[in-house]
């Protein structure tokens, strides 16, 4: 995906850096929090039928 | 972009040597660094050269490299020979090649003080600002992007410069933390000395590994809910998604430049707030406890500026046991390079404040055992270089030193001599004093051991030793007439 990352930047510390840029970024990460729960009950009928 | 030529007045013709790829920069395979005698060179793919060439055309890093930020950088003519180096199996030849300033003397981060660390964090982060407002990046934020032009930090890594795509997050923040931030938590918050740790783990100290440290009323010292808490809880929640998934899921969200400048800005407060002043230890009143009468000082002060006087290559002195630097300062005005290496890290930490606020810019202070130096690092054990390795140098300087060894620690005089002849290069010199057994310094060390350890510790011993490595030149017995100096020449 992203030739120029050669470095393993971390999938936490790309979240957190969110959380610590201030109200606008906590805002962020709870939007990112929210769609992957909303996501996962949307992908859940599918899952069983 | 021009670069400084730090005391090289003599340079190689080009490769009269063969190039030999540096150990400690195969990590980022898009730039690759080789030394061609006194040359550092960076070898860049297609991709890289293309970064280094939107750098050196954008706003921020041309006033960088003036001010001595980031280390002299300049690309090498097409057609110039020392463009013609190695390449990885099965890669395309490289795509072009820069020129570094060479660092005087490269030394490692569990090397620095307390203050050196938070410094090097203050330029790595105001790099970052300066690179993010002008829509650039650094790919990796580790202390080992950091290096030292006498107490002045420089940025070393400027293969580390990419375009930064809006909604991302800074890739090097981890590194950030575990090589700078959280030695300086470590420090500042609980007192403890972060050398060990990073000297131990190339990588740094991981937030699971200082959980623990901060339970309790802890988690409210600055910085340590976020930094270390919630970071190392997202971290173990998120490591079944990809960092990719993240990147999107983070651009969906609305991050944005803004909100990365803000994480920037945010950490350059915390690390400003991390302040701490090693705790005082007998060493840092050294000079004024040690026992040295004024006619012996100003005797022993004469010896060693003769002794720099007569070097006819002054590249670089070595001087260890450094104290608060006396000998260093001397040394710095015959030489243009002086490391002084001394084991307190609060004698150090304080010599660094000192300097720098005296502007003295050719003395770089580490804190180092000259009983347990540092070992080679990282992959196969040569990514970080021994202390061995490094250490070459045209003077030695070993003043009120030797029975610290000898005694203190028990190294048996032949080894400390062997030891410190193996530090100066081949035509260099030793410059060193002898504390005979019956000073009050030297008895004091002996008081603590059982009697009759030490039947070697005296002169005759030393000077047939001495003599057995080089070339007794000078000899000196200070007027107190239990302390004597040696200048000896090594071919
Ligand atoms: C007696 S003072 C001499 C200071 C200075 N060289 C002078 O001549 O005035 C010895 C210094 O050596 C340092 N030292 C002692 N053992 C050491 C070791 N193993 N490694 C590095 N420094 C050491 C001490 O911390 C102290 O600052």
């Amino acid at each position: 995906m992203n030739h120029l990352a050669y470095l393993d930047a971390g999938s936490g510390s790309l979240i957190v850096q969110a959380v610590v840029g201030g109200i606008a970024g906590v805002a962020v990460a709870a939007k990112l929090y929210w769609r992957r729960l909303v996501s996962r009950f949307r992908r859940q009928p599918t899952d069983q039928s | 972009m021009a670069i400084p030529d730090l005391g090289r007045s003599t340079r190689p013709a080009p490769l009269d040597v063969d190039p030999r790829p540096e150990p400690g920069s195969f990590r980022d395979p898009a730039n690759r660094i080789f030394h061609a005698g006194d040359d550092v060179l960076r070898a860049l793919d297609r991709t890289a050269a293309a970064h280094w060439r939107a750098l050196a055309a954008s706003s921020f890093f041309p006033p960088l490299l003036a001010a001595g930020k980031v280390c002299g950088t300049e690309e090498l003519p097409p057609g110039s020979p020392l463009r013609d180096l190695p390449t990885r199996p099965a890669s395309s030849d490289w795509a072009t090649v820069l020129r570094h300033e060479r660092v005087p003397f490269v030394s490692h981060p569990y090397e620095w003080s307390f203050a050196m660390v938070r410094d090097a964090a203050l330029l790595h982060l105001e790099i970052l600002r300066a690179a993010m407002s002008a829509g650039f990046t650094t790919k990796d934020g580790s202390a080992y992007n950091l290096q030292w032009r006498g107490t002045d930090p420089i940025f070393i890594d400027v293969g580390s410069f990419i375009p930064l795509r809006d909604g991302e997050p800074w890739a090097g923040y981890r590194q950030f933390c575990q090589t700078l931030l959280y030695p300086l938590m470590l420090g500042a918050h609980l007192g403890l000395a972060f050398q060990p740790w990073l000297r131990a783990q190339i990588d740094g100290i991981d937030p699971e590994q200082m959980g623990p440290l901060f339970r309790g009323t802890r988690r409210l010292l600055p910085g340590v809910l976020t930094h270390v808490h919630l970071h190392g809880s997202v971290q173990r929640r998120s490591a079944a998604t990809s960092t990719a998934d993240v990147r999107a899921q983070l651009r969906d969200a609305g991050y944005t430049r803004e909100l990365a400048l803000a994480t920037v800005r945010g950490l350059e407060k915390l690390v400003r707030r991390l302040d701490h002043q090693p705790p005082s230890t007998h060493w840092v009143d050294y000079q004024q406890t040690c026992g040295y009468s004024g006619d012996d000082r100003a005797g022993k002060e004469r010896f060693v500026a003769a002794a720099l006087a007569v070097a006819d290559r002054r590249r670089l002195v070595l001087d260890l046991g450094a104290n608060d630097g006396r000998y260093a300062r001397l040394a710095a005005r015959h030489a243009d390079y002086v490391v002084a290496v001394e084991q307190d890290p609060a004698v150090v930490d304080r010599l660094y404040r000192t300097l720098r606020g005296e502007g003295e810019r050719r003395v770089l202070p580490l804190v180092m055992d000259l009983a347990d130096p540092s070992p080679g690092g990282g992959w196969r054990g040569v990514e970080r270089a021994s202390f061995a390795a490094r250490a070459s140098a045209d003077t030695v300087l070993a003043l009120a030193l030797v029975h610290h060894l000898a005694i203190g620690r028990n190294v048996p005089l032949p080894e400390v001599v062997a030891c410190l002849a193996g530090f100066a290069a081949p035509g260099g010199r030793l410059v060193v004093e002898f504390v005979h057994p019956d000073d009050p310094m030297a008895a004091r060390l002996l008081a603590n051991k059982p009697d009759g350890l030490f039947p070697d510790y005296r002169r005759d011993a030393f000077e047939a030793l001495l003599a057995g490595h080089g070339t007794v030149e000078e000899r000196l017995e200070l007027p107190s007439g239990t302390r004597t100096l040696y200048r000896v020449a090594f071919s």
